[in-house]
């Protein structure tokens, strides 16, 4: 720093003016009460009526609430409320002190300019790999559209290809000498083996038909139609369709049932076979020794099937790709379509069953099911009154009664609620079965409503309703924590549906 | 206890929105256009305490940063509460806000802080989840607020007040 005293006097002078020109000094002397008793410098500059001054006094007093003004402070670049940025320093002088303003206005642009342009460049920044991620993410997402559209494409021209002619053709062809030889040999004598014969054939006509469903998509192909199952005759047919291949490629094959459930299974019969056949056709084709094992077991009202093999096994990368249609090389040796195992998920998925896959390459494959049987009486259910509150969060009234209404009619005590914030409340202090969010309120937005719940912890149902269709309010929705989204107007058979979906799941 | 002035600092990373939520607070407006704050801006409000003689909030609007230097520290001195903000469109933000409240503690042991999630009108493009916003609030008292929309703002100020002077 320079040192003043060494100046020449008249330099000294000159450099002292300056500054406190430029600096446009303002000192002002205080009591320790904050009564001022001087003031010397450009008070009009830092916006003090030097008349009336008490306005910008108490400002400067707000500088140092909290703050001993028996030390010395320095507060720089203050904004004041004419706008202006300053240095103030305070100097404390026995009992009483005295404040002194320095202008930072020039200091205080200068670093603005450089400050605001570092912060938005990072800002920027931030903007812009965020939008190159969405639109990264939504490229992904079109391609990979796109190539299941190709791959749904070219597997339903296949399919429909090999079905018209190479199936359909053989079997009827067959069909007809079957009933040949029927009518040739005289009954008793090979009996047995014709019927066998029949027997598989009529499956293989079903498998087909199963595959013609599959073409049709999920559209058409998933109702069921359950029966009362006779096991030990399903067993009694496995048994009959697969012993005689089993001796033929010198395999032992097992089929066993196990019941603990005195009631009668109830599933769609033509389904329940095709799944076991299909697995078991996997198992033989794919043993070449050892063993092919079926297990049935009916237990708390659930089927339980195992079919396992000693055969050459799945690899691990291939495990999942086994269930999807054409996997042609998932089993080394493959010939087949490839569609027996995705059938039978499929089949698996239509009955509300699972599905699991144990294989080790070498040592063998075990698939192991379990189905529901369906009810006996399968309408009463959805009918089944529920209990509980359910909070409709709606400032329509035309609507809010309908709510009402269609919530009474299932049973739940409503209470309505027309704004977001008192729903808030409410739902927190006693969480009901079941919210249900308009997405338009007077005070919040219904998406900023249930994402505050969520970030409260709230982990209860909640359903958004809404008159927005698009994708983007409905994600919105989801993304903020609803766990459904309805659009108006309301369907209300499918509000009762989920209404009771989202009990159910509590 | 004390019946003020009390000196409340905003502390948070550059353009979360402390200079918009001390306008939304104090003069009830809104700007859409950055313009960073250098230093410190001051201002003051009086407010209701419910049961109470009103008081005067001192509001230190303090320049953003993710860290506090000497500068900052130096404005800190002899605040009240703290009102943290992070902006929920940046989760980095929710860091320096949380990094910042940590040092201010071991500068100012007694003063009360809320964190404030900001910009709750872009609640499509946050990038903070519920169950972060959950897991915060088992330490502290936090809001989402939008100091374009006004939401959050005068309960998160109202928490402070409460929290001043118990
Ligand atoms: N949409 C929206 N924008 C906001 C909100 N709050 C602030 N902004 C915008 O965000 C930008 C930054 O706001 P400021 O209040 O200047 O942020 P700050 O924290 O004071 O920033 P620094 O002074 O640089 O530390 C401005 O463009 C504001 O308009 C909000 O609640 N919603
Ligand atoms: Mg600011």
């Amino acid at each position: 720093m320079i040192d003043a005293d060494a100046l020449p006097p008249f330099v000294r002078e000159r450099l002292r003016a300056l500054l406190l020109e430029r600096s446009h000094a303002l000192v002002l002397g205080f009591d320790p009460d904050w009564t001022l008793r001087e003031i010397h410098g450009d008070a009009a500059f830092h916006g003090i009526d030097t008349d009336a001054p008490a306005a910008r006094i108490a400002a400067l007093q707000d500088l140092f609430v909290g703050i001993d003004v028996g030390d010395d402070q320095e507060i720089p670049f203050v904004e004041l409320a004419n706008g202006r940025s300053v240095h103030v320093y305070l100097l404390a002088d026995g009992e009483s002190f005295h404040l002194l303003l320095l202008d930072a206005d020039e200091a205080r642009a200068t670093q603005r300019s450089q400050q605001q342009l570092a912060n938005e460049a990072v800002l920027a920044g931030h903007a812009k790999s965020k939008a190159i991620d969405a639109l990264r993410n939504i490229r992904n997402e079109l391609e990979r559209q796109r190539a299941r559209l190709e791959e749904a494409n070219a597997l339903k021209n296949a399919f429909i290809a090999t079905m018209s002619h190479e199936f359909r053709t053989p079997l009827t062809s067959a069909f007809g000498h079957l009933r040949l030889l029927e009518q040739q040999l005289p009954p008793g004598e090979s009996g047995d083996a014709l019927q066998a014969v029949r027997r598989s054939l009529t499956y293989l006509f079903a498998l087909a038909e199963n595959l013609l469903e599959y073409g049709r998509g999920e559209a058409g192909g998933g109702l069921l139609y359950p029966t009362d199952i006779d096991l030990d005759a399903l067993l009694a047919d496995c048994e009959a369709m697969f012993c005689p291949l089993a001796v033929a490629k010198n395999l032992v094959f097992r089929a066993t049932l196990e019941r603990s459930d005195a009631t009668t299974p109830r599933f769609d019969e033509v389904k329940l076979r095709q799944i076991v056949i299909n697995l078991l056709s996997n198992a033989m084709r794919y043993t070449h020794s050892g063993e092919v094992v079926l297990a049935l077991r009916w237990a708390d009202a659930r089927l339980h099937v195992e079919v396992s093999d000693t055969g050459i096994g799945i690899a691990p990368e291939f495990q999942a790709r086994v269930f999807h249609p054409f996997n042609s090389g998932a089993q080394s040796g493959s010939r087949g379509a490839g569609l027996g195992l995705s059938i039978v998920r499929r089949l698996v998925e239509q009955m509300q069953g699972t599905l699991a896959l144990q294989s080790e390459l070498g040592v063998g494959t075990r698939f192991t099911l379990d189905l529901p049987g369906a009810a006996a009486s399968p309408s009463t259910n959805d009918a089944a009154p529920v209990h509980g509150r359910v909070l409709v969060v709606e400032d329509d009234v035309d609507v809010s009664r309908l709510l009402e209404v269609a919530f009474e009619g299932i049973g739940l005590d409503v209470r309505v609620v027309g704004e977001a914030a008192a729903a808030i409340e409410v739902a927190l202090a006693e969480p009901p079965r079941l919210l249900v969010f308009d997405m338009h309120l007077p005070d919040l937005s219904g998406c900023e409503a249930v994402f505050r719940l969520r970030a409260q912890g709230y982990r209860g149902a909640i359903l958004m309703l809404s008159a927005n269709a698009s994708a983007d309010a409905r994600d919105a929705a989801l993304r903020a924590g609803a766990d459904r989204y309805l659009t108006k107007p309301i369907d209300f058979a499918k509000l009762e549906a989920v209404a009771r979906e989202l009990l159910a799941r509590e | 206890m004390s019946a003020g002035p009390f000196k409340v600092c905003m502390l948070g990373d550059f353009g979360v929105g402390k200079t918009s939520l001390v306008s939304r607070f104090v003069r009830s407006t809104f700007s859409d256009k950055y313009m960073t704050t250098v230093g410190v801006k001051v201002d003051s409000k009086e407010v209701a305490r419910p049961g109470r003689d009103p008081t005067k909030l001192v509001l230190w609007d303090i320049a953003g940063r993710n860290a506090i230097d000497s500068v900052s520290a130096n404005y800190l001195r002899g605040a009240s509460a703290l009102l943290i903000v992070a902006d929920g469109t940046r989760e980095a933000s929710l860091a320096a806000a949380l990094n910042l409240l940590m040092q201010a503690r071991g500068l100012l042991p007694n003063a009360f802080a809320v964190l404030a999630i900001n910009k709750f009108d872009l609640l499509d493009r946050w990038e903070i989840a519920p169950p972060t916003l959950t897991q915060l609030r088992r330490a502290m008292t936090v809001f989402e607020t939008s100091a374009a929309a006004g939401s959050g703002v005068e309960e998160a100020f109202a928490a402070i007040v409460a929290g001043l002077d118990p």
